[in-house]
């Protein structure tokens, strides 16, 4: 078991994350309240939740990780991935919360129905999407959560999930998105506090940035180039992983239904460049303790345990070393845990909004009344908890790769029906169909014959020399132009409601 | 510098200049109200 100073202190945060809760709860009085937190969120609440909805636990080991592996052409990383923070508030948040605001949106979806007058079809195909991908990714959190609780305090993985799936779900549950908000704040400052002060000592234990560099550049050349030569991280595949993350990450979502719950439009002016810098200095920070790791692990003086992930186990190796293990195992376990839990908390809210609001009430039954509908939330979220819970306990084999498939099924699933129907006036209701559904079932399916290295129709679909997600994200661009050429126009009622143009704002 | 090639600078430096560049211009010119 763990020394008694990292249980008192993982146990405050927890007690901590559920005072929150308890006190968001007397806030919630309706659905718009829980869902959205009344539209009420002020500039760093909002900035910080983005932030946290974007990092994840997976995030947090993850980089470091793929730095060890491949170096500084994965660098790209911590640039695309700040960047989606703001590509999501410049190209979707802005027009969105104006027309949310007048239109009363709880739900991205509330929004597609609306501007392409599909209030069954598309709202449904976008609610079950949306559902699918968001589990995917939950049962990412849980594993990676698991993964830290049961190294730290050496207790079974049951054992592990539970304490963490039951913290995040009562506050979730009892709080909605005003919970969510506000522990978001609270994981951001711990997580971007940690981060900066836990990697430096890290980098410095490894002989500082300069050493670093020149040390993995004798390791293999490559490792300090800005792209590699050929296959991942070489320029075409760079490339389609800028368009994955900065797109596809802005679209999901759990982070791009945060956008309609801001207090006041004017926040958009500087949250964009705010949230780019902070989370790029802590990112690349993470990112260089994997470079590091490369020189400690070859001088000898960390051992990676050897399994296939052995580079996300870098940072956890590297701090142990670095740090006397007292302090080290409290504070880790806090930071990983903030990280996990700030997306976990706003994904399970998603699936229940998007259950609740989107198809039970909006397509099942549209007479429900509003308690009907909040109480349903709530129960969504336990449900969605504890399903997830169950996955993570027996994780499927390919697990962290169909986390990536996830934010390539979310590029070519919904950020062509988004962003045509926000600037394009020729986008129609059947274009926004053919995109999400050809998006969805080529993702998929391109995605599944490159992780099973299956040569196709003379293809051989290991070697594409781009993320596969581009490619789904092409067909749906070609879906939504020629579809929607063939077929009726929206009516112009509706795209002057909806706001649509090649414009950011209208007034 | 920093035990870097000075391609990885120039490359990394030049995006992320004109990232941080694009940013500041938004956040001048955006004047959103509700």
């Amino acid at each position: 078991m763990a020394d008694y100073m990292t249980i008192i202190i993982v146990s405050l945060y927890f007690l901590a994350m559920l005072g929150i809760g308890i006190w968001a709860s007397k806030k919630i009085k309706n659905t718009e309240d829980y869902l959205v937190a009344g539209r009420s969120l002020g500039f760093w609440m909002f900035v910080l939740l983005m932030i946290g909805t974007v990092c994840s636990g997976m995030s947090l080991l993850g980089v470091s990780g793929l730095g060890y592996k491949m170096g500084w052409p994965t660098m790209w990383e911590q640039i695309f991935v700040p960047l989606s923070i703001a590509f999501c508030i410049i190209f979707f948040g802005v027009k969105l919360h104006n027309v949310a605001k007048k239109s009363g949106y709880v739900t991205v979806q509330d929004y597609l129905a609306h501007r392409y007058e599909s209030p069954t079809a598309l709202r449904s195909l976008a609610a079950v999407s949306g559902i699918i991908v968001s589990l995917i990714y939950l049962v990412g959190q849980y594993t990676a959560i698991a993964i830290v609780l049961m190294w730290l305090f050496q207790i079974p993985l049951w054992l592990a999930l539970f304490i963490a799936m039951v913290v995040t779900m009562v506050y979730t549950a009892i709080g909605g998105l005003y919970a969510v908000a506000w522990t978001t704040l609270v994981q951001s400052v711990i997580l971007i506090g940690g981060v900066l002060i836990m990697t430096p000592v890290i980098i410095f234990h490894a002989g500082g940035f300069t050493k670093v560099n020149e040390y993995i550049a004798t390791v293999n050349p490559n490792l300090v180039m800005p792209w590699m030569p050929s296959g991942a991280f070489a320029i075409p595949y760079i490339f389609s992983f800028a368009i994955l993350l900065m797109v596809g990450l802005a679209c999901a979502p759990h982070v791009i239904n945060n956008v309609l719950a801001i207090k006041d439009v004017r926040y958009f002016k500087w949250a964009p460049l705010v949230a780019f810098l902070i989370y790029l200095v802590a990112m690349v920070l993470l990112k260089f303790t994997g470079f590091a790791g490369i020189s400690l692990v070859k001088e000898g003086v960390i051992t990676l345990p050897n399994v296939p992930n052995a580079g996300d186990f870098v940072i956890l190796h590297g701090l142990e070393s670095a740090l006397p293990a007292l302090a080290f195992s409290a504070i880790f376990a806090v930071i990983v845990l903030a990280a996990v839990m700030s997306s976990t908390d706003r994904l399970m809210l998603t699936i229940g909004a998007m259950f609740s609001w989107d198809l039970y009430k909006r397509v099942l039954k549209p007479d429900a009344d509003d308690k009907t509908v909040l109480r349903l939330s709530q129960i969504v979220v336990v449900i969605s908890a504890i399903v997830s819970m169950l996955i993570a306990i027996n994780p499927p084999e390919m697990l962290a790769s169909l986390i990536w498939m996830g934010i390539g099924v979310m590029l070519a699933t919904f950020a062509v029906p988004l962003l045509a129907g926000l600037y394009w006036r020729g986008a129609t209701r059947e274009g926004a169909i053919a995109a999400m559904a050809l998006g969805l079932v080529s993702s998929l399916a391109i995605g599944f014959l490159n992780y099973f290295k299956t040569v196709a129709l003379g293809i051989e679909f290991a070697k594409i020399p781009m993320h596969f997600s581009f490619y789904a994200f092409v067909i749906a661009i070609l879906a939504m132009i020629i579809v929607s050429v063939l077929t009726a126009k929206t009516s112009e009622n509706v795209l002057n409601e909806t706001q649509t143009g090649w414009y950011f704002s209208k007034d | 510098m920093f035990g870097l090639p000075d391609i990885t600078i120039i490359v990394f430096g030049i995006v992320t200049i004109i990232a941080i560049a694009l940013l500041v211009w938004w956040g001048l010119i955006f004047k959103g109200h509700d």
